[in-house]
């Protein structure tokens, strides 16, 4: 082994990597938001009691789960500006596909446990006069969201690791600011190695979070 | 905007060839992952504190990055680093076994746990050492719980085997970007892949659920 490690050459491109971060973390910000958000959309219309609300989210979430999520940014990239005319750029593909997918993943996670939440709640709530969509917002939701908290926080984590695949496409976030700078000073070992510890030092405190929320919630059940 | 899938349909062979590349390292991924990953959950297991510690490291570390920071490191630093001639084969396979080690070793490691410690002491007490115990008593007891979960896992990873066509390996992702560029058809090619790589991943998780049922029924609880 011969190498000697050099940081210092990814610390005088620090600006350039720092563009990149924080690409990083818009993209994570909006596809996170629009993916849990709508994941719940999509997760109460597959629980729905109506066909026409839980096969369109049923066919969704078996479309958008069973594809690799690369398949999903490319095609959103090169073939769905053909399709529907709207030009995507880097940034709306990537979006796109994130999202889509974690919507489709979501879902069913709100689904699962929007089922755990005992018939009797149900009932509850009808008793006492609440339509079907009191009784969901006010007392089914608020239970289930709580119990599935650690399944969504990981799908959280998978949507920070995803984030890298925008990079394909071309969208400026941090493997491709990475790749610029191992190009240009031929330091690929420091480069990746420093996005490699990035994502570690950011997501790691995060898992061992999950550990201890769901330690918590297994208490309080 | 015509649909026209005769252009994609003369060069169907191309992306067979993409398909069965794919298949590939998803299988020798599972070849190596696997064992690398009951090794790794033995590992976390044992009550030696190094080696404990080292495995959970490793486990959490290919957890916490992203697979495609994993594969370039693999592709474009490793041959720097150790003198070997790094193919996007080999950097692939070696990428996704131990990225998916990483998961199976928590699969293992929720699995033998899960089985009663009794077990554990029964075979002790009957004179079996740790070795033994271990394969003839829990392993196929974890073993069983654990199928659903391991199965999950395995689509996982043929999902994230698209990313070897970043580094050139010809999988399917790959042929069908060649395929897009050479018919300029990109609606048409990448639609056709996406719905190839559906029916793929439909059947094994059909499959999945399918075996996770057939285990609830006998009595087997699921673990995660």
């Amino acid at each position: 082994m011969g190498h000697t490690w050099d940081f210092a050459t990814i610390l005088q491109n620090w600006p350039v990597l720092w563009v990149g971060i924080k690409g990083t973390v818009f993209i994570f910000v909006i596809t996170v938001v629009l993916g849990l958000g709508g994941g719940l959309v999509v997760g109460v219309a597959r629980y729905a009691k109506s066909p026409f609300l839980s096969w369109p989210a049923r066919a969704f979430v078996e479309v958008f789960r069973n594809t690799p999520v690369l398949v999903q940014i490319i095609w959103f990239f090169y073939a769905f500006p053909i399709l529907t005319g709207i030009e995507t750029d880097p940034f709306l593909a990537a979006v796109l596909g994130i999202s889509l997918n974690t919507m489709a993943f979501s879902a069913e996670i709100y689904r699962a446990g929007i089922q755990s939440i005992d018939r009797g709640q149900w009932e509850a709530g009808k008793a006492i006069g609440m339509t079907y969509n009191q009784t969901l917002r006010r007392i089914i939701l608020p239970v289930a969201v709580k119990r599935v908290l650690p399944a969504l926080t990981n799908r959280g984590i998978e949507v920070f690791k995803m984030s890298t695949l925008a990079s394909v496409v071309g969208y400026v976030e941090t493997l491709n600011q990475a790749k610029l700078i191992a190009d240009l000073n031929y330091n690929p070992i420091e480069s990746y190695t420093a996005v490699a510890l990035i994502f570690f030092v950011v997501l790691f405190p995060v898992v061992q979070g999950t550990y201890v929320l769901e330690r918590m919630l297994r208490k309080g059940d | 905007m015509e649909w026209n899938f005769l252009a994609v349909l003369r060069d169907f062979d191309l992306l067979i060839l993409g398909l069965l590349n794919t298949l590939k390292v998803t299988g020798l991924a599972l070849l190596f992952g696997v064992p690398l990953g009951l090794v790794l959950a033995l590992s976390r297991l044992s009550t030696i504190r190094v080696l404990s510690g080292v495995a959970g490291f490793i486990v959490e570390f290919f957890r916490t990055t992203p697979p495609l920071v994993q594969l370039f490191w693999f592709f474009f630093a490793l041959p720097i680093l150790v003198d070997v001639r790094m193919t996007p084969l080999i950097a692939a396979v070696v990428t996704f076994s131990i990225q998916s080690s990483a998961f199976f070793a928590e699969i293992f490691r929720g699995g033998i746990l899960s089985i009663d410690k009794g077990q554990w002491e029964g075979a002790k007490a009957i004179g079996m050492t740790y070795g033994q115990s271990l394969r003839r008593i829990i392993l196929p007891q974890a073993v069983k719980r654990m199928i659903p979960a391991f199965m999950e896992r395995s689509i996982e990873l043929l999902k994230t085997t698209t990313l070897v066509s970043t580094v050139a390996y010809t999988d399917l992702m790959f042929q069908a970007n060649e395929l897009a560029q050479k018919t300029f058809r990109p609606l048409e090619v990448y639609t056709v892949v996406a719905v190839i790589y559906f029916v793929l991943i439909f059947v094994f998780s059909q499959a999945s659920i399918w075996a996770e049922h057939r285990l609830a029924k006998s009595g087997e609880g699921t673990v995660r």
